[in-house]
């Protein structure tokens, strides 16, 4: 199945939506010191709970610091956790997944059923209760959440792994003698691209999801800014006028990044998926 | 008639009703076989369960400082004294080997005993029974309701792919689908509670009310009706999708035309012939999200301060009442590792290709 992802993503509506939604949060999360004069933490000269105004774009919250400024590092921590949770759950699932239906035997049936254990477990509920004793900061949560997130890739990559390996022009490599290692390299990691992203994706959207989770519940490291902790401390003052500047928007925030992330996803997902493939052309799902 | 049939025998005198024995120790090789994976499916939940053990021994006793600190949280530091000290000492063995305390940790948690919270200053178990009935009645309505509406708008939806309802559904629910359930929670307490004023901003019922029967079962679903809203609203969408693609693939398959060409009504057709194949998968998806609907409902409660083991869980966060966060954790696991298994036995019943599958 030879998909190319930029082009069936970017060649539907879902697929353009999301594109710009998370195209749209990586510039701003980018280019936050130049969005804005202060600093995420500084304790401005402005009255707390003040209205949005030129100078606070979103007003002040009860320390008198900026929100418009938290907002946008808010989005640097969340992406970068995405990010990073991509990547290494991406390159575990890959590593075991790939490596398990090349050599297959008991090696393949030892990870499966360390895969099948895994995804047994309610992983929230590990997350919930490491971070509760660790607070962990960026790093640790990428390590935290890609511990419990490759399984499930791992399973996907290594069944299309295993369809991948009957092809005719990996057999021909074979042939010519070829090891499993440049088999894998050279023949299944490229044509796994469209899969592998698609697990990406849904790793980086739970990962969004749970970095925010934790901070909302308040046990991530305190001294990252995140839009889950916002959330936690502007709940308590609901009772005052300032969630309209600050509770919403820091959801929308956290909302428009999750759904950015599940619109490429799904638009990605039913190119992959064959039952609903065969379709008018630039055409996803109905869409 | 059937004492003939019995009796039945082939050319060389064999018994017809028995059948070779070749072919009877195949079957026996296949029941020996199903039970094999029967077992090897639970031992994936044994090892889950046990995992889950062994973090939740681990964790507090490798942390740096004090262990007690770790075990019991600030609260049990403030009521210590030295018997108590000595007590909680020998209860679990902790000034013995780390396999010994491992040991000691499984028999009490075997006889019932998931430690006492000092917060509460009650045993960990009681202070969960309380709270617990809240968050199954929120958890278990929301999984019923987002399942069968999730199955009414997909059947209506796929029916009418394409057309300008199934189009503004699938981007709606896709849409809703990306909120994380709390922030849809925050949005309905907003829009519903504090601009409104049509919802209650927290609990599960009115306080010293006094009411019963048909008023307090009304009170309760007053109080229930945003939280399960905020559920239902997110967890909607994979019944709804799933449903939507089976329809889809059914409705191009030769027996809808036969029901078709029969003259069914529409209605029959969509419910009765194409509607019912997409059940399985949704039983069985309904099963997988039970999961993140438990762990969606803990945090809906936080913003509800609905009075279910959300809420609760969030108090011992903030208050770092050790016991109590992982007697919840503990809970919660079994409770949804129990649903999952129930959901893969039911499965296999529904479905038989699944239990005859070699």
């Amino acid at each position: 199945m030879h998909v190319s992802v930029w082009r069936e993503v970017a060649g539907s509506n879902l697929g353009r939506a999301g594109l710009l939604l998370i195209g749209a949060m990586v510039l701003l999360a980018i280019f936050a010191p130049v969005l804005t004069p202060y600093t995420p933490r500084e304790n401005t000269s402005t009255p707390a709970f003040s209205r949005p105004s030129e100078d606070h774009w979103l007003g002040t919250n009860d320390a008198r610091q900026d929100i418009w400024t938290q907002l946008l590092y808010g989005a640097r921590t969340s992406l970068s956790v995405a990010f990073g949770v991509a990547l290494l759950s991406g390159f575990i699932s890959v590593l075991i997944g790939g490596t398990a239906a090349i050599f297959g035997g008991l090696y393949d049936r030892f990870w499966m059923r360390v895969v099948d254990a895994t995804v047994a477990i309610p992983d929230v509920i590990v997350i919930i209760l490491v971070a509760a004793y660790l607070r962990p900061n960026v790093l640790l949560m990428i390590l935290l959440l890609s511990a419990l997130s490759w399984p499930g890739g791992a399973r996907v990559i290594r069944a299309q792994t295993l369809t991948l390996k009957e092809r005719m022009h990996v057999s021909a490599s074979r042939t010519f003698g070829a090891g499993p290692y440049h088999i894998l390299l050279r023949h299944i990691i490229p044509d796994l691209g469209p899969v592998l992203v698609a697990t990406m994706i849904q790793d980086a959207r739970r990962a969004v999801f749970m970095e925010a989770g934790l901070s909302f519940l308040g046990i991530s490291d305190p001294s990252v800014m995140s839009w889950g902790k916002m959330m936690q401390y502007a709940r308590v003052f609901t009772y005052l006028e300032v969630w309209k500047w600050w509770l919403l928007p820091t959801g929308i925030a956290l909302s428009i990044t999750l759904i950015g992330l599940s619109f490429i996803g799904f638009a990605l997902e039913s190119a992959l998926d064959p039952r609903l493939r065969e379709r008018e052309k630039g055409h996803d799902g109905g869409i | 008639m059937v004492a003939a049939d019995l009796s039945m025998e082939d050319l060389y005198k064999r018994s017809l009703e028995r059948p070779m024995g070749g072919l009877k120790s195949q079957r026996v090789m296949a029941i020996a076989r199903a039970l094999l994976r029967r077992a090897s499916f639970f031992t994936n939940y044994v090892i889950a369960f046990a995992l889950i053990l062994v973090l939740n021994f681990t964790l507090p006793r490798f942390m740096p400082g004090d262990p007690f600190q770790a075990i019991y949280g600030e609260e049990a530091l403030l009521a210590m004294t030295p018997q108590l000290k000595a007590q909680l000492v020998e209860r679990l063995a902790l000034d013995q080997s780390m396999g010994q305390q491992f040991v000691a940790y499984i028999l009490a948690l075997a006889s019932g005993d998931l430690g006492h919270s000092y917060y509460y200053n009650q045993s960990v178990l009681s202070v969960i029974l309380d709270f617990l009935p809240w968050t199954l009645l929120l958890t278990g309505s929301a999984l019923v309701l987002s399942t069968l509406l999730g199955l009414f708008l997909g059947v209506e939806s796929g029916y009418r792919r394409g057309r300008r309802l199934d189009k503004a559904l699938l981007a709606g629910l896709m849409f809703l689908n990306g909120f994380p359930d709390f922030f849809m929670g925050i949005v309905l307490l907003l829009v519903f509670g504090v601009v409104l004023g049509l919802i209650p901003l927290s609990g599960a019922l009115t306080p010293y009310s006094g009411l019963s029967g048909l008023a307090l079962a009304l009170d309760i679903l007053h109080h229930l009706l945003a939280p399960l809203a905020a559920l239902v609203l997110v967890r909607v969408t994979s019944a709804y999708l799933l449903t939507r693609n089976t329809m889809i693939t059914t409705l191009k398959e030769n027996f809808i035309l036969a029901a078709r060409a029969k003259g069914c009504s529409e209605g029959q057709i969509r419910y009765r012939h194409a509607g019912r194949n997409s059940l399985l998968p949704v039983v069985t998806a309904t099963g997988l999200s039970i999961p993140q609907m438990v762990t969606g409902a803990l945090f809906v409660e936080i913003v509800f301060s609905y009075p279910g083991v959300g809420s609760l869980l969030y108090n011992s966060l903030l208050t770092r009442d050790y016991p109590l966060i992982q007697g919840i954790l503990l809970m919660v696991t079994v409770v949804v590792l129990a649903g999952n298994l129930l959901v893969d036995l039911l499965y296999s019943r529904l479905d038989p290709r699944v239990s005859h599958a070699r």
